[in-house]
């Protein structure tokens, strides 16, 4: 266990260097990013005198590493700074709000397509080369090709449009909460599980296949087991742990290609307001949301790692420690 | 298997929690009349700030000293009950006795006074300071009485006053502070909630001077950044009014009895010649130009109708306000303006390149058009489109030939100082012409109607004959639920939702 323990450490202390370069790798391509943020601010009738006195007032001018340092110190109090369009109000709060409205929009999408995912790619790896494996691997070929925005447009025309089953744009009426609006996440978190349905079930499908023809199922089946007790007792535990591996790896992927679905659907969560930020040089809010993504994705990454060795006693168990 | 299972149940129980997590407590409304709007993403919202995206939030919330009646076009008072100068150089101001704020303070000759001298506090970066600059002082004569001294005569200097940064705002609230999360005036309407880059939740004022209105009990206001989720709101009977979107859009609406399309105001675009430098300093090119394009072509390429919701002239006035004086139409006349490039010097035709801002309803078809109806007459126009901040900060008064939105000016004096006269702060044709300068400068000072229209008709004329411009009206298009009557929204962009009713 003290040899976990350390992975552990090793693997959190990796996590922090890696977060600090990409900081700085992050502060540096919103630097590049072409306009200037006073024009943006003041608009078209801004004078240069106005332009000269706001990029004084809210530290323009100062060189890069003073900006990187104030804004990394920030960070690592807990304060993200203000957003360039509202004075006063920490971008904290309105992070928040959104990121709260984005998991849970990742987390529908998750127990819709991790289920299925599995589900169907264990029936196309133990129905291998035959009628339901070929549908179900030519369907998660097909989502997996099909770009967020494409699946999304198809939904909204079947299920918005024709049926009018369901809403076309998913914002949340003033005055009523997320949680009383469920059926505004079912066309987004489709077209997400449309994605990650083709990745997983493929991935099962593999890891199925080559535990069911591996020596212990053999032996099992000719011990006369039952093929259902052999499939779920002894070959799906085995079969499970890189679909594990691959979901954990695409949570974090999942969490910044919400842009495109929430951009999509009007919903109101992290992806649609980096977006707004980046429209409008939100340079503090660009910054504190993609930062916030790459913590995500890191974090989702490490916790898998993780999670691997506390399943998979071969790593857990290394040397013959117990 | 028994540890996959705990960690599956984990995760579930956090999608769980996260469910309840995300319910925040808000009231729900009951049978309330509610006008719902998908309105632009806004920037700053306070007054003096504000950079034009915050027109359906700002106009609830604050009241203005003169606003624009959309019926007559004539100055109306709101929070002014009178206004009087006698030589266009002070004015009195007289303010009604019974606004209160939303804080429940009353609006007197001070709040006046502070929000006039605001306009040139440093500390703000006011965005009318220029436009404010021509006051000497601003005096407080009584409670509700503000004489105003300028340092010139302006007999247009009310018309300022109506201006969408010009809300009246109260002396004793912080709103270097508050503006941007608690705006807070004497409109028609208070914040009830606001969520930035979400929503704002508006409930009506019952303290609002104008007794009965607002009709409405509500306003909910969605910030929704993409024109077309707006557009399909609408479509899904989420909203009820969207601003501001395109003739492209428009066509998605058109088939649907319960939505329509209304055009409260014409926004304009000039295509400007930069005339200190070659090759526009020769007026031979500009006029090569002009007879080049056709209005007609021009309209047809942007899916509209001439003289109905399209104008085109080559003057600064706009062709639905009283002032404007007709001088063309000008023919398209391709075999001229190659003849007039040959003459100018340019026998094998002149290339040149048209700078604009690409996210700006209505440009790149506008940029495209003009591209190619030049060609039969000799240009070769190179198109360089830039999102607006781009373009405002790295190209425009800089480039030769550029689309710049202008919005309409109550009082087309007002943009003549802006953009025409030499010393203007936004001269992007760079037009320092004596003659000009002289009749702008007595079109400013012109207290008498007849001798103002006889000006207005010589200025047009000179722009005819030598302008650097083309400016090409467009409409501003706002779809509405048939549920919705009395939108209104004059040329100082701000629409009334106090008068707006709902039937359900």
């Amino acid at each position: 266990m003290n040899s976990y323990l350390s992975t552990v450490f090793s693997k959190v202390g990796s996590l922090l260097a890696t977060l600090l370069v990409i900081s700085l790798i992050i502060f540096s391509l919103v630097e590049l990013m072409p306009g200037d943020v006073a024009q943006m601010i003041l608009g078209q009738s801004a004078t240069e005198e106005s332009l000269r006195e706001l990029r004084q007032a809210r530290g323009l001018n100062d060189p890069f590493f003073t900006r990187y340092g104030r804004w990394i110190t920030g960070v690592l109090r807990g304060d993200l700074g203000d957003s360039i369009y509202m004075q006063g109000v920490p971008i904290s709060s309105i992070l928040w709000r959104k990121v709260g409205h984005s998991l849970f929009l990742a987390l529908t999408a998750f127990i819709i397509f991790v289920p299925v995912s599995i589900v169907l790619g264990v029936i196309a790896g133990v129905k291998e080369k035959k009628a339901a494996d070929s549908i179900i691997s030519f369907t998660g070929l097909a989502t997996m090709a099909l770009p967020e925005f494409v699946s999304g447009v198809i939904l909204i025309s079947i299920f918005a449009v024709r049926l009018k089953w369901l809403p076309i744009v998913s914002v949340i009426p003033i005055g009523q909460t997320l949680f009383q609006n469920l059926d505004i996440l079912i066309l987004p978190a489709l077209s997400i599980t449309f994605v990650m349905f083709g990745y997983v079930s493929r991935m099962q499908r593999s890891s199925m296949i080559i535990v069911m023809n591996s020596d212990y199922i053999k032996a099992a089946r000719l011990k006369g087991l039952p093929e259902r007790y052999i499939i779920f007792r002894h070959a799906l535990r085995n079969a499970l742990l890189p679909t594990i591996t691959i979901i954990g790896m695409n949570m974090g992927w999942l969490f910044g290609g919400l842009i495109v679905v929430e951009t999509l659907f009007g919903f109101p969560g992290m992806g649609s307001l980096l977006m707004t930020a980046i429209k409008t040089r939100d340079v503090p809010l660009i910054e504190a949301c993609v930062l916030l993504i790459t913590v995500i994705f890191a974090l989702s990454t490490m916790t898998t790692d993780l999670l691997y060795g506390y399943l998979n006693p071969r790593i857990r168990f290394k040397g013959g420690q117990r | 298997m028994k540890r996959i299972c705990i960690v599956l149940s984990i995760l579930i129980a956090l999608s769980g929690t996260l469910l309840f997590a995300a319910g925040e407590t808000e009231q729900t409304t009951g049978s309330s009349v509610i006008i719902r709007v998908a309105d632009n993403m806004p920037g700053l919202i306070t007054p003096g700030q504000w950079n034009g995206q915050a027109f359906s939030l700002n106009s609830s919330v604050y009241d203005y000293p003169v606003v624009l009646d959309p019926d007559t076009g004539e100055l109306k008072g709101e929070v002014l009950s009178s206004w009087e100068s006698e030589d266009g150089l002070r004015w009195i101001l007289t303010i009604r006795q019974d606004i209160v704020f939303h804080d429940g303070s009353t609006l007197d000759a001070d709040d006046l006074i502070f929000t006039l001298e605001r306009t040139q506090d440093s500390t703000v970066s006011h965005v009318k300071q220029k436009d404010f600059e021509i006051i000497e002082s601003v005096n407080k004569i009584d409670a509700y009485t503000v004489e105003v001294v300028l340092k010139e005569v302006r007999p247009g200097f009310i018309y300022q006053l109506s201006d969408y940064n010009m809300a009246v705002l109260s002396r004793d609230y912080d709103y270097s502070a508050l503006g941007e999360t608690s705006p807070m005036g004497s409109g028609p309407f208070t914040v009830q909630e606001l969520v930035n880059k979400e929503y704002a939740h508006l409930v009506a004022f019952d303290e609002y001077w104008e007794k009965g209105f607002p009709l409405s009990d509500e306003v909910h206001i969605y910030f929704v950044s993409d024109r077309d989720t707006a557009l399909s709101m609408l479509i899904n009977g989420q909203v009820d009014i969207v601003p501001f979107i395109t003739p492209i859009m428009k066509q998605r609406v058109d088939s649907h009895e319960d939505i329509y399309v209304t055009v409260p105001y014409t926004e304009q675009r000039f295509l400007s010649m930069r005339v200190d430098a070659p090759p526009f300093n020769d007026n031979t090119v500009r006029l090569a130009l002009k007879h080049s394009l056709s209005p007609t072509l021009l309209a047809r390429g942007l899916n509209l109708e001439l003289g109905s919701q399209f104008y085109y002239s080559e003057g600064p006035v706009m062709e639905t306000q009283s002032q404007f004086v007709q001088t063309g139409p000008r023919k398209r006349d391709p075999q001229k303006a190659r003849d007039l490039l040959k003459q100018a010097g340019y026998p094998e035709g002149l290339t040149v390149t048209l700078t604009y801002a690409g996210d700006h309803a209505f440009n790149q078809a506008i940029a495209q058009s003009i591209q190619e109806q030049a060609k039969e007459g000799g240009f070769t126009i190179l198109l360089k489109g830039y999102p607006r901040d781009i373009y405002f900060s790295q190209y425009w008064m800089q480039v030769p030939l550029s689309i710049t939105t202008w919005g309409g000016r109550v009082d087309p004096a007002v943009l003549l100082s802006l953009a025409f006269d030499s010393r203007g702060v936004w001269n992007e044709s760079h037009v320092k012409d004596p003659v000009l300068d002289e009749i702008i400068s007595s079109i400013l000072t012109e207290v008498e109607a007849g001798k103002l229209d006889m000006l207005y008709r010589e200025l047009q004329e000179y722009f005819y004959d030598v302008g650097p411009l083309i400016n090409i009206q467009v409409p501003y298009l706002v779809a509405l639920t048939s549920s919705i009557s009395g939108y209104t929204q004059p040329l100082t962009m701000l629409p009334v939702y106090k008068y707006i009713e709902k039937l359900n």
